[in-house]
């Protein structure tokens, strides 16, 4: 074979596989804006009709949110239109609301991580020696974690009636079915010498997970609850929009007398309670961590 | 014998104890209290579980209600406004990233700042956005597309923010080594490190869309969502179920879906 066929066939070769890529590539594009154009056409996102010029609607409506603030009245009282507390004229009550919502959350990570703790030593390979149990445990907590905790609290809200219970039941049953899943990863990765141990010296089943499984879990189960109370008390803000309780009341409310300017208080009030609770429970987390390395 | 092995026993042990006592107590107590403080009654809870019992035997066998067809645009509508949104979402989210990027803006201060302003915004439900929107631009899916996308900017953008600070710096310089236009930089020193990270997270955002999706026909921003309200409100369980199974479904479909494309994209 002389040289110049070589590089014939090489350049042959070297052109078949560019236009292989960009043929796959060029396919998966086509394919991509397909499915997103018919996204965009199904959800009527550029032909909806929301009022008018859509520039001016969206004007329109940042006037209306960012609220009416005066430099010179702006410490005055409540009476005063144009002062920070006439902004925030319902404070109390939005406080009184934020600590419901608050409150929602933490009992739900409470029941919610105490449920999860049974549900994953049914549904963990080292503890829970029978797979047919394992498999319904985790099939169910799948389907919990499939299912919004919206449309959970839509439901309970019917049974329960309108108020926090119907709440805390619903976060706590969407608690259960994702620190579960995680609960029984941490359960499948101990060690298991140190329950060989206890079994060798003679200990019971109540005494081998008191000293052989706690000591190695509680940390990570401690900072995975923690995680899912951040997750908690965002999720309880959106429950009471659906009647379940906290402060989404306030924000239905104020929609309803179509007062954004309020609505954006409420929610500035609200995102800053989140922001103390994560940097707090990161805190608290990242100690968790040091001092579980610490030990050997 | 006994108060041989008291004595023997190390003295921090017993405090230990006493701290764990202590600790269990005071969770105790603020589980009661916040008990009370909501007002949770077993007497409330006891009718409203057996309300539930009813309503979950109600479900049983589910039906379609005779609009099976009506569903299934409700579904598709849904899983289009989980797209949109995302695509949206991701859109705005990748000069925010860029913004966002410890190497890109080297400013500390503003850095810090900026970053901390997408935390704040960061645990906003979608419901939350979509109550406002539909209030500003009127009932429909739009509100929905543009809630979904508000609820993921602050997430995306930081992690794009981190994937660009964690690429690696030296496929850019070989590039640029070999004297190229800046745009090819970006295209071969860049985009190879961050199209499959983006990629895959922009798939887990699709996921997570349209379990939230699922929920804004509620304050009637479109999808299935208004479809559920509705039978849940006349206590049409059978059909409730058939909805919630049908959602179930679709919600691994496209969880499978996502997982080989992300296998794919790798």
């Amino acid at each position: 074979m002389s040289p110049d066929n070589a590089i014939a066939d090489f350049e042959a070769a070297r052109r078949r596989q560019l236009r292989r890529q960009w043929l796959k590539s060029g396919a998966g594009l086509l394919i991509a804006s397909l499915l997103l154009a018919a996204a965009f056409h199904q959800s009527q996102f550029f032909t909806a009709d929301i009022g008018g010029d859509p520039a001016r609607r969206i004007l329109d409506f940042l006037t209306r949110l960012v609220p009416d603030l005066r430099g010179e009245v702006l410490f005055r009282g409540t009476d005063t239109p144009g002062s920070l507390s006439a902004w925030f004229y319902d404070l109390p009550r939005w406080l009184d609301a934020i600590r419901e919502t608050v409150e929602m959350a933490a009992l739900a990570t409470v029941f919610g991580a105490i449920g999860a703790t049974l549900a994953s030593f049914l549904c963990a390979r080292n503890l829970m020696p029978w797979a047919p149990v394992r498999f319904v445990v985790r099939r169910a907590l799948e389907v919990i974690r499939t299912l919004p905790d919206l449309v959970l609290a839509l439901i309970l809200v019917a049974a329960f009636g309108a108020g926090p219970t119907a709440g805390v039941i619903a976060l706590t049953v969407s608690t259960v079915g994702s620190l579960g899943k995680l609960f029984a990863e941490i359960n499948e990765e101990v060690d298991p010498r140190q329950l060989e141990a206890l079994d060798a010296a003679g200990a019971g089943l109540l005494t081998r997970i008191r000293f052989g499984l706690i000591p190695q879990v509680l940390p990570n189960y401690a900072s995975y609850s923690l995680l899912r109370l951040e997750g908690n008390v965002a999720a309880a803000g959106a429950l009471g929009i659906v009647g379940a309780g906290g402060i989404g009341l306030e924000l239905q409310r104020a929609i309803t007398y179509t007062e954004f300017s309020t609505y954006l208080a409420i929610l500035l009030l609200l995102v800053s309670v989140i922001f103390v609770i994560d940097l707090t429970s990161e805190a608290i987390r990242h100690r968790l961590i040091l001092s579980q390395d610490r030990e050997p | 014998m006994s108060v041989m092995s008291a004595q023997t026993r190390p003295v921090t042990r017993n405090w230990g104890l006493v701290r764990g006592i202590l600790w269990t107590a005071l969770g105790l107590a603020a589980v009661v209290a916040m008990i009370m403080d909501l007002g949770l009654s077993p007497k409330g809870m006891a009718a409203g579980f057996g309300k539930l019992g009813q309503f979950l035997a109600a479900m049983v066998p589910p039906s379609d209600g005779g609009d099976f067809s009506r569903i299934l645009a409700a579904l598709i509508e849904t899983l289009a406004m989980a797209l949109a949104g995302t695509c949206l979402g991701v859109l705005a989210a990748i000069p925010l990233g860029i913004i966002g990027a410890k190497n890109v803006v080297r400013n500390p201060v503003f850095h810090f700042i900026y970053r901390r302003g997408l935390d704040i915004f960061r645990g906003v439900p979608a419901l939350v956005w979509a109550l406002i929107f539909v209030a500003a631009f009127g009932l429909g899916p739009f509100g929905g597309v543009l809630a979904l996308a508000a609820a993921d900017i602050p997430s995306l953008s930081k992690l794009f923010a981190e994937a660009l600070e964690n690429g690696d710096p030296g496929p850019v310089e070989g590039v640029r080594a070999a004297g190229v236009s800046p745009l090819l930089e970006l295209r071969f020193g860049l985009a190879p490190q961050m199209a499959p990270i983006m990629a895959s997270q922009c798939l887990y955002f699709l996921e997570s869309n349209f379990r939230n999706a699922a929920v804004l026909g509620i304050v009637g921003a479109g999808g299935i969502g208004f479809e559920l309200e509705e039978r849940i409100r006349v206590f049409a369980f059978d059909q409730v179920a058939f909805i919630i199974l049908l959602y179930i479904v679709a919600v691994s479909l496209l969880d499978t879906a996502s997982a080989w494309l992300r296998r794919t994209l790798r």
